[in-house]
């Protein structure tokens, strides 16, 4: 069993404005420190390629869509955020999504998607901002999901980067 | 009647003293953001105006078209008077401070105080004492556990320390022989080291530490008490009730901030220059209450709360005491040397 | 116009000295008496008395009535509500009462009141001619209370003293009888 004396004070503490006047020369001098604000939305949030934004769409260097709309993504995603509707195309890769939503009210931004999608169409984003007047303007479509594969880059690399991690690792065990 | 120069004076001297005391509390409820801000590393309210300078304007217009919420079985007439009761005798107060010496309105010789009375320095006292019937009545009338307490400590608090206080005025008022802010100013005159400060320094520090108690400033801000009594006496107040009470508390800083100055800095005397012309003793008033100003933030900033038992036992077992010890021995040295 | 002042101060402290025996609400009464006292300071002022004005001020309102509100604000204030039917002394007791303060009032309101309204010379103490200046008498009250007054004025601050010493007395003397209960005094009050 422990007992906690209480301390003695000593004369010099008792009398508090001593103490006092060395706290308060404490927090005079953090007056004239540096200051720690972000500005924030002039200077923006700061981003890793770590950062785990919101789920966004590939779009290839030759415009077409990576998506193939398997559905694999929705199937994997728990918070039931995104729907799928599938249609033909002419080119070689003949499937692309007709319709493309991701409910943003729902997303959790596990990441699922991100992890389910076997043709890298889906990444999560370094877009953190998420904020409009109204719940319509939150249902994302296929135009606003777009992204070019070059803004998605850093992601993309991590992702890769990570998944050799585990894949060695799990080969060697 | 009195001639219309001298009634001219009185209402440009009101206008001025009145005007600059609603500004000073509101620009303290800027200056408090800020210095909070800046003590914690932060840089504060920027957004309205240049560098937040007219965050005050756009709070007040916040205020007054908030909603009004009276409370369900709250008492109404003492609900909506007890903010009234908290703003009022704090401004009433300020009347009697010389802010400045001799200026001339229209060839009319006069003080920079609104009424320079006999008894000025217990007219502050009785007047700035009334200030606690609002946090009690606001407490009282709000029909809430929390308010009922805060109102409590407060009514307590203020009593215990407004004895240390009227001593410590007592014994600078024994220095100067005059109830008289201007002859307590007067006295101080011609050089620096004739403010009270020197010769009263245990008196100084026992009335600056009395004035956070009374104006319910941390270390001792028992009646509104955040974290256990949820804003204390003004939980239930809304919209521009809560603004009064906010105004009221700045504007007792204020005042409390200027009779520290009045009393234990000289006032509005210019070191060393006795002579100075009104313009550059006001200015010299301001900066020596603004220190004071400043001491109210950066102290809010720096230390805890008390706990209300270790309030009450310095109040009655320290303040009380050493301030009775001083007034003594003030009294033996003044009618002995 | 400072007799006009005083008349309607006079009135207030009149009608607000009647509401603290009418008001139901002990708050109520308490701030009657606030506003009482207020008046009252006033008519002082006007007399030319500031530091009669301030001292009450200071110590009634500031310290006594914050001090009263204290009380009440601790005490049940459903409480009044059992004693408004029943007057303790009946209502022949009240009527005699009534009845002879309201004589005593018309007597002193005849031989101070209106026998200075009629008294012209000036060194009545009249309240229809008040003085121009404010009477310094901070100076002279002091030397009268320390010179000739001095055994009545300490011997009522040792009633004070004595006063306080028993009512600490009283609450001791509670707190450390009886077994249950101990250190409430206040919940005896109520079990009996």
């Amino acid at each position: 069993m422990f007992v906690v004396k209480r301390k003695e004070l000593s004369l010099r503490e008792r009398l508090f404005l001593p103490e006092i006047a060395r706290a308060l020369g404490h927090s005079l001098r953090a007056i004239f420190k540096p200051k720690i604000t972000r500005q924030y939305p002039e200077e923006g949030l700061p981003t890793t390629e770590v950062t785990r934004g919101q789920p966004r769409l590939v779009v290839k260097e030759d415009g077409a869509m990576a998506c193939v709309s398997c559905g694999l993504c929705e199937a994997a995603c728990p918070a039931y955020a995104i729907t799928i509707d599938g249609q033909e195309t002419d080119r070689f890769i003949e499937r692309e999504p007709e319709r493309f939503d991701i409910d943003m009210l729902r997303c959790i931004l596990c990441g699922f998607c991100e992890e389910a999608c076997p043709k890298d169409a889906i990444f999560m984003s370094d877009e953190l901002e998420l904020a409009d007047y109204s719940r319509e303007a939150l249902k994302y479509d296929i135009e606003k999901l777009k992204r070019p594969k070059a803004a998605l880059q850093k992601r993309i690399d991590y992702v890769y980067r990570i998944n050799e991690r585990w894949r060695s690792s799990s080969s060697t065990s | 009647m009195p001639e219309l120069p001298e009634v001219l004076a009185w209402l440009l001297k009101a206008a001025l003293i009145y005007g600059g005391l609603l500004g000073t509390a509101a620009g303290m409820t800027l200056a408090e953001r800020k210095v909070s801000a800046w003590i914690q590393w932060r840089i504060g309210p920027n957004r309205v105006g240049p560098w937040g300078l007219l965050q005050p304007i756009a709070d007040g217009i916040k205020f007054i078209f908030k909603e009004e919420v009276v409370p369900q079985g709250a008492n109404p007439v003492l609900f909506r008077l007890a903010p009234m009761f908290s703003a009022v005798p704090a401004m009433l107060a300020v009347a009697v401070i010389p802010f400045a010496g001799d200026l001339s309105f229209f060839g009319h010789s006069t003080t920079l105080a609104i009424a320079d009375i006999e008894i000025s320095a217990l007219y502050v006292v009785a007047i700035g004492g009334l200030g606690v019937y609002g946090v009690i009545l606001g407490g009282w009338s709000s029909n809430s556990k929390y308010s009922l307490l805060g109102g409590l400590r407060a009514s307590a608090q203020m009593v215990s320390y407004e004895l240390s206080l009227i001593l410590c005025i007592l014994a600078v008022v024994v220095m100067a022989g005059s109830l008289n802010l201007s002859t307590i100013v007067a006295d101080q005159a011609g050089h620096v080291f004739r403010w009270n400060l020197w010769s009263q320094p245990l008196a100084f520090v026992l009335f600056v530490i009395a004035t956070f108690a009374e104006t319910n400033r941390h270390p001792f801000d028992f009646a509104e008490c955040e974290p256990e009594l949820v804003g204390g006496f003004h939980t239930e107040y809304s919209s521009m009730k809560f603004a009064l009470f906010f105004l009221g508390e700045y504007c007792a800083m204020v005042v409390m901030a200027c009779l520290t100055t009045t009393f234990f800095l000289g006032g509005f005397e210019v070191p060393s220059w006795p002579e100075a012309p009104w313009w550059i003793q006001l200015p010299a008033f301001l900066a020596k209450a603004g220190i004071f100003l400043f001491l109210f933030l950066w102290v809010r900033w720096t230390l805890p709360r008390f706990r209300f038992d270790q309030l009450m036992s310095i109040g009655w077992k320290v303040m009380l005491p050493l301030a009775l010890a001083n007034l003594f021995a003030t009294g033996a040295v003044i009618s002995f040397f | 116009m400072a007799e006009l002042l005083f008349y309607v101060l006079a009135a207030g402290t009149v009608a607000a000295g009647v509401g603290v025996i009418a008001c139901r609400n002990p708050l109520f009464s308490v701030l009657s008496l606030l506003g009482a006292f207020f008046c009252l300071a006033t008519i002082y002022l006007l007399a030319g008395f500031p530091f009669l004005a301030a001292t009450q001020l200071l110590v009634y309102a500031g310290a006594i009535m914050v001090l009263f509100l204290f009380v009440i604000m601790l005490l049940n204030l459903g409480d009044e509500e059992q004693y408004a039917e029943r007057p303790p002394f009946g209502k022949r007791g009240l009527a005699i009462a009534g009845a002879s303060a309201g004589v005593l009032l018309l007597i002193a309101v005849f031989s101070v009141g209106f026998g200075s309204v009629s008294a012209s010379d000036g060194d009545s103490p009249a309240v229809t001619s008040f003085p121009d200046e404010s009477i310094d008498d901070v100076q002279s009250i002091a030397e009268l209370l320390f010179s000739r007054y001095m055994l009545p004025f300490e011997a009522s601050s040792l009633l004070l003293l004595a006063t306080m010493i028993a009512v600490i007395l009283l609450a001791k003397r509670q707190r450390g009888s009886g077994a249950e209960g101990a250190g409430w005094p206040w919940k005896k009050g109520v079990e009996q």
